[in-house]
């Protein structure tokens, strides 16, 4: 969709929806769009509501220009409202799940959790993504790397690792 | 079929096809199911183990004029807290051990997921490899010595640009096979043919530099390896 531009995006408490500001290309207007979450409560799915309103009729050519992972997180936003958390505290817990932690031990997080990590990493994943309509496709990419003049990664090297070296 | 609806890789395929059953493991999130949709791309229906929520992808191939039936196994979900069903490993005949080059606890993990691996299957190949090189090319210049410990062929790749991960699929497919036919020297052939294999061990107290030394000169010629298993220095001064 080329008509339209995203410039910012938010939520809506009462009653629960999500908001999105865009240009209006051929108009050069600035429009603002209140899409509502319905029959959502303290316990409704985010995945679930996230995927409602990316399949809606109206809504989904606008929220479908946001990226998952930032209308997974507003979603969020207003579930934690309902359940009684404030803003700033929700504001720290959704920036905590929307960060990479290279240490962190994904194997041990919950459902939701894992599934926002997954969420962030797509967007790299998709951003490289070379698919099968593109023109430099091809299906075995083969790449040789050199061994001879590579540095230790650092990661061999460590105390409290299970391997010796 | 056998008990509990899985296949029985015992069994030849209906028109005398070899079956094989490959897993791949490592960590959550490290990019397991997307390197599986990545070599068999569109138009492969999953098949679904409701027993145990566990997936299986059918492949077909062939490897040396034989016509083989590969199984992919991906999980649901269940490496998380390193829970994997037994019948995950069941009969499998080769694994790819994953970790992502983003996130260093990954490949802190994998010794454990080896153990895990080496406990229902002590003898089948076993590949590593390195994903998400496509987030930062530059991993790729860096040495990783986890796989090169543990004699195993090691592979940079991308499940996102597709770099290497046919080739790594295909030969863990020609290992499996092998193992299958109880070939004996199926690893050192791959591992002669990824340049970056050196077959001698070092000693513990080695220095790493000490080791890059030792790759130009060791050559990858010799499978003696076999009697040699265990990290006894073989490092000729
Ligand atoms: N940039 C990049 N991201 C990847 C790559 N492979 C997987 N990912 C991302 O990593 C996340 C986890 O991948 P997934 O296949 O679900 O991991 P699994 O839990 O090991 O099966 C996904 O959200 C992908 O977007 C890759 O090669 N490059
Ligand atoms: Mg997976």
């Amino acid at each position: 969709m080329d008509e339209i531009e995203i410039q910012k995006c938010g939520v809506k408490f009462d009653p629960p929806g999500i908001v999105v500001v865009y240009n209006e290309k051929c108009s050069n207007k600035q429009r603002r769009r209140t899409m509502p979450l319905r029959d959502f409560t303290k316990n409704t799915n985010v995945e679930k509501a996230t995927q409602d309103l990316l399949s809606h009729p109206r809504h989904g050519k606008y929220v479908s220009l946001i990226t998952k992972a930032q209308l997974v997180r507003l979603v969020t936003i207003v579930r934690d409202k309902l359940n009684g958390m404030s803003l700033e505290a929700s504001l720290a817990r959704n920036d905590a799940l929307d960060k990479i932690d290279p240490e962190e031990n994904l194997n041990t997080v919950d459902e939701e959790t894992l599934k926002r990590k997954k969420a962030v990493m797509d967007k790299t994943f998709e951003k490289h993504q070379v698919k099968p309509d593109d023109p430099d496709f091809k299906y075995d990419v083969e790449v040789e790397f050199d061994e001879n003049n590579v540095i230790e990664s650092g990661w061999d090297s460590e105390e409290g690792s299970d391997m010796e070296f | 079929m056998a008990k509990n609806g899985e296949p029985d890789y015992d069994q030849v395929g209906d028109e005398g096809e070899c079956k094989v059953k490959i897993i791949c493991l490592g960590d959550s999130a490290v990019g397991k199911s997307k390197l599986v949709e990545r070599f068999l791309m569109d138009g492969y229906k999953p098949q679904q183990l409701s027993t145990y929520a566990l997936t299986l992808f059918n492949y077909k191939t062939e490897v040396n004029k034989q016509k083989v039936l590969v199984d992919f196994w991906d999980t649901a979900g269940q490496e998380r807290f390193n829970n994997m069903h037994p019948s995950y490993y069941h009969q499998a005949h080769a694994c790819i051990l994953v970790f992502d080059t983003t996130r260093k606890v990954t490949y802190k993990n994998l010794p454990l997921w080896l153990k895990e691996l080496r406990e229902y299957r002590p003898e089948i190949p076993c590949l590593c490899c390195a994903n998400k090189i496509d987030v930062d090319y530059n991993v790729t210049k860096k040495s990783f010595g986890f796989a090169k410990k543990q004699r195993m062929p090691f592979y940079f790749v991308s499940a996102s640009d597709g770099t290497n991960v046919v080739k790594m699929f295909n030969d863990a497919i020609r290992a499996a096979v092998a193992y299958k036919n109880d070939s004996t020297d199926f690893m050192d052939e791959i591992m002669r043919e990824l340049e970056n294999f050196e077959l001698e061990t070092d000693s513990g107290s080695q220095t790493l530099d000490d080791k890059k030394d030792n790759v130009s000169e060791s050559g990858l010629e010799s499978s003696k390896n076999k009697d040699n298993d265990d990290d006894d220095s073989d490092v000729k001064s």
